[in-house]
């Protein structure tokens, strides 16, 4: 139990990693909100049930229950405000838009 | 070695990531990027935290953490968004 714990956690850890090397390296707002957010959500629920793995007692599995629930209800909110904000900022609306006049 | 310890690095190394883009980044948006996946490295860093105290009040801070960094990020891309779209409907 404490190696399927851990090896969950270590997973958490290293997509968070690999989410944080997304946002330096892709070449825009808009794919860099992707990598954070998608890969974002993975790593913090991987890390979630790594340490409800790790510590299996009613006070921890009920708060680390109700922070997973918070985080997939918030996280793909913030995702879509991000992804607005970042295609509203760099134009890709207006492409799309004036692409679609002239058809 | 408590592969809890690498945890924390790696969760630092994140971290640093995001600062970089956080100072750098280009635009509005790149920065409210970084701020998102900062407070996702804050999450983590909290739940090892919790981990290795060995107590459940860890837990409560990442979940105001968590409801923090919501309200956060979602203001400051509703801000830039409505920013945006003023700015090209008055030109």
């Amino acid at each position: 139990m404490t190696l399927l714990g851990s090896g969950l956690c270590l997973l958490g850890a290293v997509l968070l990693l690999v989410a944080a090397w997304g946002v330096v390296r892709l070449p825009d707002a808009l794919s860099r909100q992707h990598a954070a957010t998608k890969a974002g959500t993975l790593a913090l629920a991987a890390f979630v049930f790594g340490v409800a793995v790790l510590m299996p007692e009613p006070a921890w599995i009920g708060r680390l229950a109700l922070l997973l629930l918070l985080l997939l209800l918030t996280l793909p909110l913030a995702s879509h405000a991000l992804a607005r904000a970042a295609a509203r900022e760099s134009g890709a609306v207006e492409d799309l838009a004036a692409r679609g006049d002239e058809r | 070695m408590n592969p809890l310890y690498a945890c924390v690095f790696l969760a630092g190394l994140a971290a640093l990531l995001g600062f970089y883009r956080l100072l750098r980044g280009p635009t509005q948006s790149d920065r409210v990027v970084a701020l998102d996946i900062l407070f996702a490295v804050a999450v983590m860093l909290c739940l090892c935290a919790a981990l290795i105290a060995g107590t459940t009040a860890f837990l409560d801070i990442a979940l105001g953490l968590s409801l923090t960094g919501f309200v956060g990020t979602l203001a400051w891309a509703r801000l830039i968004d409505r920013g945006q779209a003023q700015a090209r409907g008055r030109s």
